[in-house]
């Protein structure tokens, strides 16, 4: 199993006027290909912080991120942004999609992103994104903007637009935090598949415990460190298991 | 990429419009300033050129200052000199039209040798015979929709139209020499001595003859008239730099403003584009685009409101327009020039934007 995360002794102290506040205090985290894991914790936790660190749009105070060993920490701006395009998908709580684009816009610009600059193979992104919005239920519903979209469907495009360019990891700020419990269900379904089907590795924040217990690892968070971290399942059961287990 | 650019620039319709417009009327300042003197300046060179002189004996003349300050003494001294042909007086006044829109030239002349030089002929009704006779050419009949008959006023006094002449030659509306040195209190005064050289004579070689014979006087050949209305208004390049550089300040202003506003508004869009992994360089391209698109629409849309004005102008004043292609091309790159000078700054401080910040911005 490879390591794809390795947070050490990572710490964010904010500047608020001429007062230091401590966000991070000095966390360590280790993420395995593959892995499920949530984040728990109380607001001001540091969780939020954490994923912002981990997806490359705060730099640390200290401390190094290795994201598929590559090191956030210690690169310039730019080449974190660089990092955060072909390694980092990123879902948040408030869907964000681009109102004045279709889910297919929203979409194929997250791969014009990721591809600008370098040679595309077209039929290949194709075939990846037909697969994806199949595994996301959303073929029907590509050529619908956000405001025609239920919030369950956007936070499903969203989903699809943060992982149509394979990242190494994705993700997920408060997934559900905007839903209602039926559309909180199919998302953290959602995400559930995406993790067993296409193996990818999925970091969810939540101060949710039920959305929590998808995860196959729980981290819980308190005063910027983190106070431990558990196994809920074992990542050999399949979508069928997890998903009919939860009901 | 393409699609967001353009769902950008349709998301806010009046403000695309409000900038569209803005640039476009950049696009008609230049356009229409540079067309109207250069329709101005040709129109009378073609007509000056088509007067069949070789030279032109003057004191003191220009596009703005005509007057009578040539006396017409000279021409019994010019017909002395040898090589010289033929020699017209002529008297030119500057008036404004009766529209109050632009300016048109009337001439006094001596008919005889003027079209006997010119080579021009009364289409309709007979030549300057009265004092309160005028002539005019079949532009200015269709035009002003006179025939011979009708009056015309001109300093305050009935004219006649005593006859229509052809071809084009001069001003449009000629009168008796000697009316308008009564007129403007000038006897014995013209503006200009036409001058033709006899058969087999140069220009050059008759030019240096009076001028040795009449020095202290201008002399011209009639092929560099088109430098003497340039210089007629020497005003106009300066001016013509003020106008180019408001159209500049125009369209800079527009956009930016429209670019800055749509930056604030975009600011959390501006973060999910960061949150995706887009560079500064890829958001900077954007917002460039969008301004890009603004203003080829802008550049488009003056040159349509410039050749609607030109018909209009045409149409309704005494006034011509030239719309150059020259001048079309620099039209259009000082409005797309800076349309994307001006969303520079907004796009650049989108691009360095936080992308935390900007994704919590409400």
């Amino acid at each position: 199993m490879k390591t794809i995360v390795q947070a050490l002794n990572v710490a964010m102290t904010y500047r608020v006027g001429k007062i230091d506040v401590p966000a991070l205090r000095g966390v360590n985290l280790e993420i395995q290909e593959g892995e499920f894991v949530s984040i728990m914790g109380q607001s001001g936790s540091g969780k939020s912080t954490l994923l912002h660190i981990l997806g490359g749009l705060l730099k640390p105070t200290s401390g190094n991120v290795v994201i598929d060993g590559e090191d956030l920490a210690s690169v310039t701006d730019a080449q974190r942004t660089d990092i955060r395009r072909r390694k980092i998908g990123i879902v948040f709580q408030r869907f964000n999609l681009f109102p004045t684009l279709t889910a297919e816009g929203n979409i194929k610009l997250a791969e014009y992103i990721r591809h600008s600059g370098s040679v595309r193979d077209h039929a290949e992104e194709e075939k990846r994104r037909r697969h994806i919005l199949k595994l996301l239920k959303l073929e029907d519903r590509l050529h619908h903007k956000p405001i025609e979209l239920s919030g369950g469907e956007q936070q499903r495009v969203a989903l699809a637009r943060a992982i149509i360019n394979h990242p190494a990891i994705l993700l997920a700020d408060e997934p559900t935090g905007n839903l209602d419990s039926e559309n909180s269900q199919i998302v953290l379904d959602m995400l559930t598949r995406l993790n067993t089907e296409l193996g990818q590795t999925v970091i969810m924040i939540t101060h949710n415990a039920e959305a929590a217990e998808v995860g196959q690892r729980l981290i819980r968070m308190k005063d910027g460190k983190v106070l431990d971290s558990r196994v809920l399942r074992h990542n050999f059961e399949t979508t069928e298991e997890i998903v009919s287990a939860r009901k | 990429m393409d699609s967001l650019v353009v769902a950008n620039v349709k998301q806010r319709p009046t403000r695309t419009a409000v900038s569209i417009i803005g640039v476009a009327l950049g696009v008609v300042l230049v356009m229409m300033f540079a067309g109207l003197v250069n329709g101005m300046q040709n129109d009378r060179k073609t007509r000056e050129s088509s007067v069949g002189a070789d030279l032109m004996f003057y004191r003191d003349f220009s596009l703005t200052t005509t007057s009578l300050t040539l006396p017409t003494q000279y021409v019994p001294k010019l017909q002395e000199v040898p090589g010289v042909g033929l020699v017209s007086p002529v008297g030119q006044y500057l008036k404004e039209t009766k529209t109050g829109i632009g300016f048109e030239i009337l001439e006094g002349i001596d008919f005889p040798t003027y079209s006997q030089m010119s080579g021009i002929h009364i289409q309709q009704g007979q030549p300057l015979t009265e004092d309160l006779d005028v002539i005019v050419d079949e532009v200015y009949a269709r035009q002003k929709k006179v025939t011979v008959g009708s009056t015309v006023d001109i300093f305050s006094r009935k004219f006649r139209i005593a006859g229509i002449f052809s071809p084009p030659s001069g001003s449009r509306i000629k009168i008796k020499l000697s009316s308008l040195q009564q007129i403007l209190s000038s006897p014995d005064r013209c503006t200009m001595i036409y001058l033709k050289c006899a058969k087999g004579e140069s220009t050059a070689t008759v030019a240096a003859r009076i001028n040795q014979a009449l020095p202290d006087n201008k002399l011209m050949p009639l092929e560099d008239l088109k430098q003497l209305y340039e210089k007629g208004i020497p005003a106009f390049n300066t001016f013509l730099k003020v106008v180019i550089g408001l159209a500049v300040i125009v369209s800079l202003l527009v956009i930016l403003l429209a670019m800055y506003t749509t930056i604030m508004e975009r600011t959390r869009e501006i973060g999910i584009l960061k949150s995706m992994g887009a560079s500064k360089g890829f958001i900077v391209r954007v917002i460039e685009q969008e301004a890009l698109l603004i203003c080829i629409s802008g550049v488009l849309l003056g040159y349509a409101a410039a050749f609607m004005l030109k018909i209009g102008i045409m149409r309704f004043t005494s006034l011509q327009v030239e719309l150059e292609p020259r001048w079309m091309l620099y039209a259009a790159l000082i409005g797309i020039g800076s349309g994307l000078l001006g969303a520079l700054y907004p796009a650049v401080r989108a691009a360095n934007q936080d992308a935390v910040k900007a994704l919590s911005y409400e």
